[in-house]
């Protein structure tokens, strides 16, 4: 459904893409998990084709969607990650405005939009204004508006980031059934939970670099993290951290924790545990973590995918 | 307390707008009044009246006549056929005509009132004036740079006794030969009095009338200073309010309902014609909507120039738009566009015509007043309400054609400004 062959993006010295590949199959719903400014925006925006890539090709549907942007527009939805609407107008009329952006029939439009409404709830304020309404209402209009048109491929970048938890779970609730229905997804996101539990595939982008790739299983097995040894320390100096680094080559550093990997960890704790005493590091926490897209970022690159 | 106040200053000299709006506009400002109210420049600033004469004496007195008045300083004298000159006058292209009437040469030696008439356009009442009154004092002294001027002092003091008794007549004439020799011979050579006094004594005595005649003037409903008060201010406000509904393409960028716009099907530029139409729309209800209150609250006729009326409102608000939405289009944020449209509009409004009348301005700035939606704008006005051209005449439709291709140009540029900065989202 989709192809993503070498793509790379420039923005004057700063490399936003250094060539990532992947591709969708139809009905796949694909996350691609990143840091803040990972890429994740850019390659959306390629994607959707507003952004013209320096290098590279985006097949979606077999075309290339610079050759006949209009008609590959007319298939994919896109989400944007800032809520792009008009506040001054309701939320009946601003669907109404981007169903008609996609030439959807009046009264088709008027049915799928009820619908949409019902879908999100946000029936009973349909008339008010959405400079009116909640962070989380906003949000959900904001996805609503993405999908009156009906598409096949549903782009949506961060569409949670900052919105309550019962929002967060109704979005989940209708991505789920979209994906359900047949729709393709590629889902943005920073939140591990989020891939965790949306996503078939996930593509672990950073530095504008995929660096892993895979069903969260496929990702879990080849990691080289398996379970997670976290010890926080009081005041880790750096040659501390350089002797405990050198005897246990599995293990990274975030400011004074330190975390060790194991495919092991009854076997693994307690030498753990004497190499940081032999170092000189006093301890002040030790935790345990089981595997997760989290620990696995952690170990690809070292830091976590909030930092 | 101080930190704090540099703090301000600080964050003041850092809003560009700010800086812009506090010095600049008014320098902009002072500048162009400076040289309109004639306080600029080398030789103060005034600048020569434009003066069409048309000689229909065609004598050696009347060509010579015309030669004084083209020497003067304050006049600039444009020999027209009288039928041109009307015509130019109608149309609004000059203010007025001189007319030397024929029987100038006899009147003058004979001492009668000289058949000479000015005709004008009232538009231009305060021009004519101050033209009028370097006229009357060069008239009054025309027996003594070109006639015999005892010989004309005494054949209009005769003129003005002829109805005494014969008697009484002579006894006059008499008494008064030696007054004109006096006059005529300048107070018998007395240098303790200037020539120049001597002669505007004389002056004074032989009178300096010239016949003034409306060429236009006020009709019962369309006084001129309605006309330039609602079509100067109706322009000027239609610019600042296209500026506002030009911003909203920068507000679309800022929010990010542009770049969803991107993501549907339509054309990109369509987003920049949508705005466009919006701006048309929105600015031809505003000069209707303005044009009616005048006709309800100040009597405007505008029923009986609809025709014209409705063109230069449609040329008005295409040119108008246009410019909102190039600026808009030109600009990276909504300060950058509130800024320079103050000061573009201002000096547009003040050079234009929409602040005051602009014949007070120097030759100079009336010659710039071309560059300005204003002044075509208004003028065009003026042709539908003051001068009662049709809309099929073709001084009319020149200004129209003029605002279709500002209006052309500049929505030409905003399409190539909006595809280098509203769409490059790189």
């Amino acid at each position: 459904m989709i192809g993503i062959k070498d793509l790379k993006k420039s923005y004057g010295r700063h490399e936003a893409l250094k060539g990532i590949s992947f591709s969708i199959k139809e009905g796949e719903f694909y996350g691609l998990l990143g840091p803040n400014g990972a890429g994740k925006t850019t390659a959306i925006s390629i994607m959707s084709s507003i952004l013209k890539p320096d290098s590279g090709e985006v097949l979606i549907n077999g075309n290339n969607i610079y050759s006949n942007p209009g008609e590959t527009k007319k298939i994919i939805g896109v989400v944007p990650q800032e809520i792009a609407l008009y506040n001054e107008l309701s939320a009946n009329e601003n669907l109404m405005f981007w169903g008609g952006m996609y030439s959807v029939p009046e009264r088709e439009l008027k049915d799928r939009k009820n619908e949409l409404l019902d879908l999100f709830g946000l029936t009973d304020r349909k008339n008010d204004k959405v400079a009116n309404y909640s962070g989380g209402m906003k949000r959900r209009i904001n996805i609503a508006a993405a999908l009156l048109h009906r598409p096949r491929v549903l782009f949506m970048d961060e569409p949670t980031v900052g919105i309550d938890p019962q929002s967060r779970n109704l979005i989940f609730e209708v991505t789920e059934k979209l994906h359900h229905d047949g729709m393709t997804i590629i889902y943005t996101t920073h939140y591990m939970e989020e891939a965790e539990r949306l996503c078939n595939r996930i593509g672990i982008i950073d530095k504008g670099q995929i660096i892993a790739e895979g069903t969260l299983e496929e990702l879990k097995k080849n990691s080289p993290a398996k379970e997670t040894i976290v010890v926080t320390f009081n005041n880790l100096d750096d040659q501390v951290a350089q002797r405990l680094f050198s005897s246990r080559k599995n293990s990274k550093r975030s400011g004074n924790t330190i975390y060790f990997y194991t495919s092991d960890l009854k076997k693994d704790l307690p030498p753990v545990i004497t190499q940081c005493q032999e170092a000189g590091a006093e301890i002040n926490q030790i935790e345990f973590q089981k595997v997760n897209l989290e620990t696995i970022f952690l170990s690809l690159t070292g830091k976590q995918l909030r930092d | 307390m101080i930190k704090l106040a540099l703090k301000d200053l600080k964050l003041f000299f850092k809003d560009k707008r700010s800086v812009l709006v506090t010095f600049a506009i008014p320098i902009a400002l002072i500048t162009l009044f400076a040289f309109a109210f004639g306080g600029a420049g080398k030789s103060g600033g005034s600048s020569k009246i434009k003066m069409q004469l048309s000689d229909l004496d065609s004598t050696t007195a009347s060509y010579e006549t015309t030669k004084i008045f083209d020497s003067l300083k304050s006049i600039l004298v444009l020999v027209t056929p009288l039928e041109q000159a009307l015509e130019n006058i109608k149309k609004g292209k000059q203010s007025c005509v001189l007319i030397i009437h024929k029987g100038f040469s006899d009147s003058l030696s004979s001492g009668k009132g000289l058949p000479l008439e000015l005709q004008y356009d009232e538009a231009k009442e305060i021009e004519v004036g101050l033209l009028q009154q370097s006229l009357i004092s060069t008239v009054a002294s025309l027996p003594f740079s070109i006639g015999d001027p005892k010989t004309s002092m005494a054949n209009r003091f005769n003129n003005m006794v002829k109805d005494a008794p014969p008697g009484l007549q002579k006894d006059i004439q008499n008494s008064s030969d030696g007054l004109f020799d006096l006059l005529s011979e300048g107070f018998a050579q007395d240098s303790s009095v200037p020539q120049k006094t001597q002669k505007n004594i004389a002056s004074d005595f032989l009178g300096g009338d010239i016949k003034m005649t409306k060429l236009i003037a006020a009709g019962d409903d369309n006084k001129v200073g309605l006309v330039q008060a609602v079509a100067g201010t109706a322009v000027m406000m239609l610019l600042f309010s296209v500026v506002g509904i030009g911003m909203g393409l920068l507000d679309e960028k800022q929010e990010g309902t542009l770049k969803r716009l991107l993501y549907t099907p339509m054309n990109p530029i369509s987003i920049l014609f949508g705005k466009m139409i919006a701006a048309n729309i929105i600015s031809i209800f505003q000069l209707l909507i303005m044009f009616l209150f005048a006709n309800l609250v100040f009597g405007l006729d505008i029923f009986s120039h609809l025709g014209g009326l409705l063109i230069m409102i449609l040329a008005t608000s295409f040119a108008c738009s246009a410019f909102g939405v190039l600026l808009a289009s030109f600009a990276r944020s909504r300060q950058q566009v509130q800024g320079l449209s103050t000061l573009i509009i201002l000096v547009m409004s003040a050079i234009g015509g929409s602040m005051m009348p602009i014949f007070f301005m120097p030759a100079f700035m009336q010659k710039l007043a071309i560059m300005s939606v204003n002044y075509w704008s208004i003028q065009g006005f003026f042709d539908i309400f003051w001068r009662s051209l049709s809309f099929t005449d073709s001084t009319f439709l020149f200004r129209v054609l003029v605002l279709m291709l500002i209006g052309l140009t500049l929505n030409t540029l905003a399409v190539v400004m909006f595809k280098k900065n509203i769409l490059n989202l790189n």
